[in-house]
């Protein structure tokens, strides 16, 4: 059932070449929160992972596996110990979260920690809800271990997988986070704005004219206001909708709703 | 499973939309096939389904979005949802657009089925988003950050088996643009989930 098929990934950016990677199969899922290891992989927090970092949802392999891997080849980059995995701090009582990109019937979920089965969790052969967290008891361990959980699919042999590095009993009770509830005050300076074209300036030569403040180049990362002004591949561009950049939210004809054209 | 859960989950999916990409070739089903390959006029039948498929899961993706611009807790969080709003706002024009350029309906049976032959639900559907609708408090955030991962983890599948199999430059280069900046959007939603 899985096949590989060549195609490039549109990320330039990260990777150099065309590299051949696992047509994705047809159900997917991972365990968001606490981070695992594809997580960690797919936002960049522990880099260089190879292939993994655009799939994370796709470490599927045949049931009754103990890897973190999956057994893939292409994604032995999960079960590379010299990588040191950061850990979460989590109490004793763990809120796993799990994120699926299409939900097969599911036979159950099993939780080893150092692989020893520590809960199973019946998925009655039923399509599981889009957001699924199970709470599980890690109460007999203390310190620093790795979960491996395990997504066994009700309808083809197959499973899969996610490691997730705790640090247990180490950090506040209750896990990573039960309830975000603790930071409303993160970033209090830009309100989403409307998106109301800021105040219209005369349509303006395409080359900055001596405009000190409105030359920055677009870049990814950056957190750009309404009405703020940058350049891109030689052109201008107003802010329309005040957002963080994103790689591929460029000024574009696709990202029109973002950047109007000066 | 009772034969009526499966007539009500049928009921669900179709009226859910599938929408994720899977391992069938879209392109072989039937009423896609019944359309013509056009090679000359630019696009394939993988295009057209890709587009169809895409038109759903932006609708569904902007009811999401509208719902965390206005409820999630953090600015970081509504701030995302706003940009992903006005982003896929226009994506969805130009995609219809091309759909009519090319004569073509915004949605088929096809892409509608597209899911169904090997049972699997989609990320998303209306069951889901309805129960976003209802989360409240410190629960939405998790809710809606977990729920639109998967939904635009699909967007990217639906993406790169367009960048493989589609013919029309236009929709293979926004099916990368999809790929790049939905890979992105996980990340930065991941960060948030686990901060």
């Amino acid at each position: 059932m899985r096949r590989s098929v060549a195609y490039p990934l549109a990320a330039v950016a990260a990777v150099a070449a065309p590299v051949l990677v696992a047509a994705p199969a047809s159900a997917h899922g991972y365990v968001s929160a606490p981070p695992s290891r594809q997580a960690l992989c797919a936002t960049g927090a522990v880099p260089d992972c190879g292939p993994i970092q655009f799939e994370p949802q796709s470490v599927e392999g045949p049931k009754g596996l103990k890897s973190c891997d999956g057994g893939l080849s292409q994604f032995s980059v999960l079960s590379d110990e010299s990588r040191d995995w950061p850990a979460t701090s989590v109490g004793t009582s763990v809120p796993f979260r799990w994120v699926f990109t299409a939900r097969h019937r599911t036979s159950n979920w099993e939780y080893f920690v150092d692989g020893t089965k520590v809960a199973t969790v019946d998925g009655g052969n039923q399509q599981p809800d889009a957001v699924v967290t199970h709470n599980i008891d890690l109460s007999k361990f203390k310190g620093r271990h790795t979960v491996l959980a395990v997504w066994n699919i009700g309808d083809t042999p197959n499973a899969f997988y996610s490691c997730i590095d705790l640090n247990i009993g180490g950090g506040g009770d209750g896990g990573s986070q039960p309830a975000p509830t603790g930071e409303p005050t993160r970033a209090p300076a830009p309100t989403t704005q409307p998106t109301t074209p800021a105040p219209a300036s005369s349509s303006r030569p395409p080359a900055p004219t001596g405009e000190p403040a409105s030359g920055r180049t677009w870049k990814a990362g950056e957190t750009y206001k309404t009405g703020d002004v940058v350049t891109f591949n030689g052109a201008r561009f107003r802010c329309r909708q005040g957002h963080t950049a994103l790689p591929g939210w460029e000024p574009s004809q696709f990202t029109l709703a973002l950047w109007l054209p000066l | 499973m009772s034969a009526r859960r499966r007539a009500i989950l049928l009921v669900v999916l179709a009226a859910a939309l599938p929408l994720t990409a899977c391992d069938g070739d879209p392109a072989e089903t039937k009423a896609a096939s019944a359309a013509s390959k056009a090679p000359s006029s630019g696009y394939n039948d993988q295009d057209v389904i890709f587009l169809q498929m895409m038109v759903a899961h932006h609708e569904q993706g902007l009811e999401m979005v509208r719902l965390a611009a206005d409820r999630a807790e953090r600015e970081q969080v509504r701030t995302l949802a706003s940009a992903v709003d006005a982003t896929q706002t226009e994506e969805l024009k130009l995609m219809k657009s091309w759909l009519a350029k090319w004569s073509k309906p915004t949605t088929s049976e096809a892409a509608e089925n597209a899911h169904l032959h090997h049972g699997a639900a989609p990320a998303t559907g209306a069951k889901e988003i309805g129960a976003l609708r209802k989360a409240k408090g410190a629960g939405f955030e998790p809710a809606f950050l977990n729920l639109f991962i998967g939904h635009q983890g699909s967007a990217v599948e639906m993406a790169r088996t367009e960048q493989s199999k589609g013919a029309s430059s236009d929709a293979k280069a926004f099916a990368g643009r999809v790929v790049e900046s939905r890979t992105a959007e996980i990340r930065q939603m991941l960060r948030l989930l686990n901060s």
